[in-house]
């Protein structure tokens, strides 16, 4: 009787560290799959890089304070200047003349 | 009789009508009088509006026709961002100073416009210059001299044709900034947080003539970046011509022989040669890394050598690494550390080194909601320099920054100098205001 009990306990010991392995298991594969969402960084946005880019040297400029023509000579000017990527210069470009307001 | 009643009947029911009518009629247009003569005024009103339009837009439509009919040039298909187009960048110091021994005053007035002329989508002409003022002299009756007037200098600081040759490479020539470490590059007057160059920046050459090819290679979508320079320059030379160390001046002083400011192409009798058989080549890789806006961490190293004597014989070589850290918008650390190779034919290889570290912290980041102190910067740099020939120098500065606008600062610093030679070992204070246009 206690053997048979011992048996049944010890199956069920099994079947609960089985259980709990299979919990946690699916907890981290859930939680690395949310880590994978996560973590893949999102692309910033023009607005952002433009922050990235010129606070490493200077406070930043109001888009307002140069008109659209002047901001893409400006853009070619840094974009030298800082080694900006074209990608990010485009975008930060676009950011400031959509806000430069003229 | 019976006519007679008839004609009377109709007669007066005629004249009562008429009465009861013509009464009615006169009310309605007192009535309406106002109303009308209203309507009648604004329908005059929107006429002329209408043939006021009307005239624009004919005479709109004429310019159209004229222009259709005659397209000297084609409109630009950039609309307001024109494909030529001028302007005008740069900043502006002045200074009040302190240096002990010696009187204080208005050390500096400095103006250094940076032109900037985009020629299209690709191709833009940079150049900058330093204009300030230093005291004239006049030769005395008894030989000797003394400051009297003043005179204007105008250095040319860099000029140069940059052409975007793709989305990766950007071809650079002309007098140009070397991007040995980043301070040359970054170090305009308003940008500096310390008014005075860290020490060991004159053991290097900050600009010099040649062609470069340049650019950055995204790693990621987040910003992060490699970033590669490689270029080739006429290099420095030598004042006296010689391999040696040391040279004497017109006042038989003894001076370092290495000349990292010269060799521009055109020399001194107006002929146009390097002053030794080779140029100098050099670069720089960087990889930058931001993990959020105000948040990134920069890492470079660079290096330059080449022929520094008339015989071409004596090699000047440079390297540097430089490093920066933005930890929010509030905390930034950076600094260089930077070793110089010169041979010599007198004293064999002579290694003139140092480095610096800056730190800056903006109050800001305490929200005090104190308007002045939340305007406030804090900075603080240690500079080291060893000319390898018996003078190590080093400082310690602390200041600050006020930022009356995003590109007006007064800056104020105290420097504590220490030296072997007893002539470089002084305290003094600076307060500057600069402006970035």
């Amino acid at each position: 009787m206690n053997q048979s009990r011992s048996v049944k306990l010890r199956r069920w010991g099994g079947a609960a560290w089985v259980a709990a392995g299979a919990i946690i298991a699916s907890t981290i594969v859930i939680a690395m799959a949310d880590g994978e969402k996560t973590a893949k960084p999102k692309a910033p946005t023009g607005a952002e890089l433009y922050a990235i880019n010129c606070n490493r040297c200077h406070p930043e400029r109001y888009p307002t304070e140069w008109t659209a023509a002047q901001w893409k000579t400006l853009m070619i000017h840094m974009r030298v200047r800082a080694n900006i990527p074209a990608t990010q210069a485009k975008k930060i470009l676009k950011y400031l003349q959509e806000e430069s307001g003229n | 009789m019976r006519n007679y009643f008839q004609v009377s009947s109709v007669w007066t029911i005629g004249c009562m009508m008429g009465l009861v009518l013509t009464s009615h009629a006169l009310a309605v247009s007192d009535e309406d009088f106002n109303t009308l003569k209203d309507q009648v005024s604004k329908q005059g009103g929107r006429i002329d509006q209408v043939e006021k339009t009307q005239a624009v837009a004919t005479n709109t439509a004429a310019k159209s026709e004229v222009s259709v009919v005659q397209p000297v040039y084609p409109a630009s298909a950039l609309g307001s961002s024109a494909s030529h187009n001028f302007m005008m960048v740069g900043d502006a110091e002045v200074q009040f100073g302190k240096v002990e021994g010696q009187s204080s005053g208005f050390t500096f007035a400095d103006f250094a416009p940076i032109f900037l002329y985009r020629a299209s989508d690709s191709v833009l002409f940079e150049a900058g210059f330093d204009i300030g003022l230093q005291n004239g002299s006049t030769t005395l009756l008894n030989g000797q001299t003394h400051d009297s007037s003043s005179q204007t200098t105008i250095d040319l600081s860099f000029a140069q044709l940059d052409y975007l040759l793709n989305d990766y490479a950007t071809i650079v020539a002309g007098y140009m900034l070397l991007p040995l470490g980043t301070y040359t590059e970054r170090g305009a007057g308003w940008l500096n947080k310390i008014p005075d160059d860290p020490l060991p920046r004159a053991l290097l050459q900050d600009s010099g003539i040649g062609v470069q090819i340049r650019g950055s290679i995204p790693l990621d979508d987040s910003g992060q970046v490699f970033t590669y320079a490689v270029y080739g320059v006429n290099g420095p030379s030598s004042v006296d011509g010689s391999g040696n160390s040391t040279t004497l001046d017109a006042g038989s002083n003894s001076i370092p022989n290495l000349d990292l400011g010269g060799n521009v192409g055109i020399k001194s009798d107006s002929t146009t040669a390097n002053l030794h058989s080779s140029p100098s080549g050099g670069g720089r890789l960087g990889w930058f890394l931001p993990w959020k806006a105000h948040y990134d961490l920069e890492l470079g190293v660079s290096g330059q050598s080449g022929a520094w004597d008339d015989a071409g014989k004596r090699l000047w070589s440079a390297g540097v690494l430089d490093a920066a850290l933005h930890l929010s918008p509030y905390f930034e650390a950076k600094g260089e550390c930077i070793n110089t190779w010169q041979e010599t034919d007198d004293i064999g290889t002579i290694r003139p080194r140092g480095f610096w570290i800056q730190a800056s912290y903006k109050l800001a980041a305490l929200d005090m909601d104190l308007p002045i102190v939340n305007d406030v910067e804090l900075v603080s740099r240690y500079d080291r320099t060893d000319d390898d020939m018996g003078t190590r120098t080093h400082r310690c500065t602390m200041g600050y920054v006020y930022y009356l606008s995003n590109t007006l600062l007064f800056e104020g610093d105290y420097e504590s100098i220490g030296s072997d030679d007893p002539s470089q070992a002084h305290n003094d204070f600076v307060l500057q205001f600069s402006y970035g246009f």
